[in-house]
């Protein structure tokens, strides 16, 4: 009899967690179960940053570095799939920076930063670290909101938002790290 | 003990990753051997991460995981023999920074040495493939530890117009990158010297080549940033 696991979302945090520690230790069954559960997140994860690429190679090293490396999550840390997502987040930028190192890179077509905000879907669950992420974002000028959001989930270069914004790379680099500066005094962490 | 404040700024710019291939690899480098900017870079991902929640998924390839469950089943490459404990902790750490930089690296670097050249190969030897995609091997450096020196391979490097190919040493150790000469694209320069550099540096530097003016850079600096590069792995016997 085959059990569906329900699909990764902020709920399953324990269940996540748990099928985790059963992968540090060689556990094949669970290996296969997150995966089922967490496959397609991870892989819209890497595909939004490496857009027109085949994200499926990203996400096929992701999982065996999951799988050598689970014993290395640390649930104080956060979550398991924000853990799992940053891996898959991390190697997707490696890749498109490694085939697109050039300083100038094509902004995507069709990107409005205000998608990010509204996701109907996912508004029922919505954990009180994002809310509380959120709500220090958009104190933010607009513009460094964007910006950060664009570079979280599009992997946008400092070139890439140059060349959107109209501005110096150099003025960008400031921009950016004001922003990120305001939103860690925000956070308070 | 936290990070400095450029080095706090560093961390959050990798996190959110805005940084370009040539200063991630030197990031990556370095968090191997530093605590506090790893623990930076930790928290940065860990203060952006709650953005992922809302990222919708999408349904990978149906074959997805037979190709990952045949990764994971493959019987690892046997370790390198005799290691004392700190090489071990070394390899493992050398493993981790391979899967992260794409285990086609590995392997390229391994057919590299093994299929291309028929040298003999020992312990002590050490590869790195610098490129820039993992399908896009410029060149094969290999470094032999005991006796300090390397070999420069050409693998599909083109010359540029006019310019020459200078390859660095880039390590936290080290005040500044160390050019290691010029690079030819016509043929293999075998044993050049690396100096009396400590092993550890030699065997933990990323290996960056740059394009500089003909003859070099003017002042003893890479000129911009890096065209190839990449990072040592153990050569098995």
């Amino acid at each position: 009899m085959t059990v569906t696991p329900p699909k990764a979302s902020s709920s399953d945090a324990p269940y996540l967690a748990a099928l985790l520690r059963k992968v540090a230790q060689r556990d094949r069954e669970a290996f296969s179960a997150l995966y089922r559960a967490t496959s397609a997140k991870l892989n819209g994860v890497a595909a939004r940053i490496v857009q027109r690429g085949d994200a499926s190679e990203i996400v096929q090293e992701t999982f065996v570095r999951i799988w050598e490396r689970a014993g290395d999550y640390d649930a104080s840390r956060g979550s398991a799939i924000a853990w799992m997502a940053t891996i898959a987040r991390n190697r997707a930028l490696d890749e498109v920076r490694r085939v697109r190192p050039s300083s100038i890179e094509d902004m995507p077509e069709g990107i409005e930063p205000a998608d990010e905000f509204i996701d109907p879907l996912a508004s029922r669950e919505r954990s009180e670290e994002y809310i509380r992420l959120m709500s220090c974002l958009r104190k933010l000028e607009p513009e460094r909101r964007e910006m950060i959001l664009l570079a979280y989930y599009r992997g946008a270069t400092r070139e890439a938002l140059a060349q959107r914004y109209g501005a110096p790379v150099a003025t960008i680099k400031t921009w950016l790290r004001r922003g990120l500066g305001q939103l860690r005094e925000c956070l308070g962490s | 003990m936290t990070a400095s404040p450029e080095d706090e700024s560093l961390a959050a710019e990798y996190a959110l990753g805005v940084l370009d291939a040539g200063e991630r690899a030197v990031v990556s480098a370095r968090r191997m051997r530093e605590p506090q900017l790893d623990a930076a870079i930790l928290a940065w991902e860990g203060r952006l991460a709650p953005l992922l929640e809302l990222v919708p998924g999408i349904e990978p390839a149906p074959d997805l995981y037979d190709r990952i469950e045949a990764r994971i089943t493959d019987p690892a490459p046997s370790p390198v023999i005799d290691m004392t404990g700190p090489l071990r902790a070394r390899l493992a750490r050398w493993r981790a920074a391979t899967m992260t930089t794409g285990a086609v690296a590995a392997a390229l670097a391994l057919a590299v040495v093994f299929q291309a050249t028929h040298e003999p190969t020992t312990t002590h030897q050490f590869v790195a493939v610098l490129q820039k995609s993992a399908d896009a091997p410029a060149f094969a450096l290999t470094v032999d530890i005991d006796k300090r020196e390397f070999t420069v391979r050409p693998v599909a490097a083109t010359a540029p117009a006019g310019k020459s190919y200078e390859l660095w040493m880039i390590e936290p150790k080290l005040a500044a990158p160390r050019s290691l000469g010029l690079l030819n694209t016509d043929g293999v320069r075998r044993d050049r010297k690396l100096g009396d550099t400590d092993a550890a540096v030699v065997m933990d530097a990323t290996y960056a080549v740059t394009v500089e003016p003909e003859g070099g850079s003017p002042n003893g600096k890479p000129s911009g940033d890096p065209v190839f590069y990449g990072k040592l792995i153990p050569v098995g016997p």
